[in-house]
């Protein structure tokens, strides 16, 4: 074929792949053609045709910069958010168990404002009171502050929703995640025998949390790369059955490209509320924070695969 | 897994589209929405990104008529194929009943095909779901392309990095143009019906 033709086929493929969205192959061959130009002295009007594809490649980083930017996590309207609360909560046993796995698929899915929502309205129901609050603290620490989550927090105390017993255990889980995070306030405690309400039971406690225990931080060591052997920890800012996620700093830039998708954790500390162990996990899922007070920092979705 | 409403006697399953980003899923689900109006009972919702790319899901309500006195519903999704969502299709994958796999045929997709199918296999896993006994068809989609001149994959070689152990039915589709689309549907709804009856041991 000759350079004329293999650049035209070139061209051809080059356009069809950024109509089909396929921005990277796009630019690649974008890029051949332009080493081919360079390279091949026959060529006529070289500069005009090295500019024009240097102008294209410049257009598709700008795409693909764009579609960086674009944020993971959109507010859908609340027709779609009935239907998410609709289709994803699955075998509810009944109907406040369902309400609460509707909430929880709808913070999946990273409508925060209506999950919240939903889950202040369940905390007028004292099954499903304390995972209602914690699913509100947990928001919080993912959607917002955890100046907000203590707030919450001092709300319920001075209210006479919960019984002593139910903010025992909610204040436990803040406490747990204030100390992992290296924040010194003290929660107020919660006076004994608070309101008449106290026997409203903690077995909520029990409730569709699929059998997992409430990790508040966790302690990797690292076994590769240019922090083998340091031991680090993170707290978990959102916990979905054994999926763990994190925040880590944009700053931490060696510690996030040594943090692949795939790469299996063997030596793990899991805390929780109630205890330490130890186990494995393997990271899930690595994303950037496309909005919010941590945009620019990455979400780390961290597998629990065992526990001693 | 199908949900069985005996009060309103009903039949709920779920058929997911999955496959590598771009490969024509949404596609499959503007076509389908388009083309079977008697059997599609609501609208079609798209969740979209940049770029017109899926973010969250797309949905499609189907009724599929009556079997032994008990309404067919059938509800398609799609996920997003985009690598670094993968927690999201996790999400969509829940309580699956059978999978169209769509395969982009461009040569330099090649290795995006595999990954997604591992990763659909990976998935699967987590629900304690086999890749190799769901129900399953592949469709291997943009043949068109091959007119304009682009790059693709044979079948042979489609077949051999994607089907080879799997032995699952597949079909070659254009999703834009729909060719393909309706029989990979509708092979794909006998797959699960199959497997109802065997679930519920209808004769």
């Amino acid at each position: 074929m000759d350079i004329k033709q293999q650049i035209k086929t070139l061209i051809q493929e080059a356009e069809l792949y950024r109509n089909q969205g396929l921005l990277k192959e796009s630019k690649i061959k974008y890029n051949k053609i332009l080493s081919l130009i360079k390279s091949n002295a026959q060529i006529k009007n070289k500069e005009t045709l090295m500019t024009g594809i240097t102008r294209k490649i410049v257009a598709i980083d700008n795409e693909i910069l764009q579609l960086a930017k674009a944020p993971s996590v959109i507010e859908v309207p609340e027709k779609i958010q009935d239907l998410i609360k609709k289709q994803f909560a699955f075998a509810a046993k009944d109907e406040d168990s369902g309400a609460i796995e509707g909430a929880i698929a709808l913070a999946k899915f990273g409508q925060f404002d209506r999950a919240l929502k939903e889950f202040n309205l369940l905390l007028d129901k004292d099954a499903v009171r304390v995972v209602a609050a914690k699913n509100i603290i947990r928001c919080c620490m993912t959607h917002a502050t955890v100046e907000d989550a203590v707030a919450e927090y001092e709300k319920w105390l001075s209210g006479d929703k919960f019984s002593s017993i139910q903010l025992n255990s909610v204040r436990s889980f803040l406490g747990d995640i204030l100390a992992k995070k290296g924040i010194t306030q003290t929660l107020s405690p919660v006076p004994e025998n608070k309101s008449a309400a106290d026997q409203g039971s903690a077995a909520d406690e029990e409730l569709p949390e699929e059998d997992y225990l409430d990790i508040s931080a966790i302690k990797i060591t690292l076994e590769d790369g240019p922090q083998k052997g340091k031991a680090l920890e993170f707290d978990v800012n959102f916990q979905s059955g054994n999926v763990l996620s994190l925040i880590i700093s944009c700053k931490d830039k060696s510690l996030i490209e040594n943090l692949d998708v795939g790469l299996k954790l063997t030596n793990v500390q899991f805390f929780s509320p109630i205890a330490i162990f130890e186990g494995s996990g393997i990271i899930a899922e690595k994303t950037q924070i496309g909005t919010g007070p941590k945009s620019g920092d990455y979400s780390l979705d961290i597998k629990i695969l065992s526990t001693n | 897994m199908a949900i069985f409403n005996l009060k309103n006697r009903e039949i709920e399953c779920k058929i997911v589209y999955y496959g590598p980003g771009r490969c024509g899923k949404t596609t499959n689900l503007e076509y389908i929405h388009k083309t079977f109006k008697k059997q599609v009972t609501g609208e079609m919702v798209s969740v979209n990104t940049e770029g017109d790319r899926t973010l969250y899901f797309d949905f499609l309500p189907m009724g599929l008529g009556q079997i032994k006195g008990c309404d067919v519903r059938v509800q398609l999704y799609t996920v997003p194929g985009q690598v670094q969502y993968r927690s999201t299709r996790k999400l969509v994958l829940m309580g699956v009943d059978a999978i169209v796999f769509v395969a982009d045929s461009l040569e330099i997709r090649r290795e995006k095909n595999m990954l997604s199918l591992k990763d659909l296999q990976d998935n699967l896993k987590e629900y304690n779901l086999s890749i190799f006994k769901i129900p399953l068809v592949m469709q291997y989609n943009k043949r068109d392309l091959a007119n304009q001149g682009m790059p693709l994959m044979t079948i042979e070689q489609m077949e051999h990095d994607l089907n080879r152990q799997l032995k699952v039915p597949s079909f070659e589709a254009s999703a834009l143009s729909g060719q393909g689309v309706g029989v990979t549907l509708k092979e794909c709804l006998k797959l699960t019906l199959k497997s109802l009856q065997k679930q519920t041991k209808w004769s």
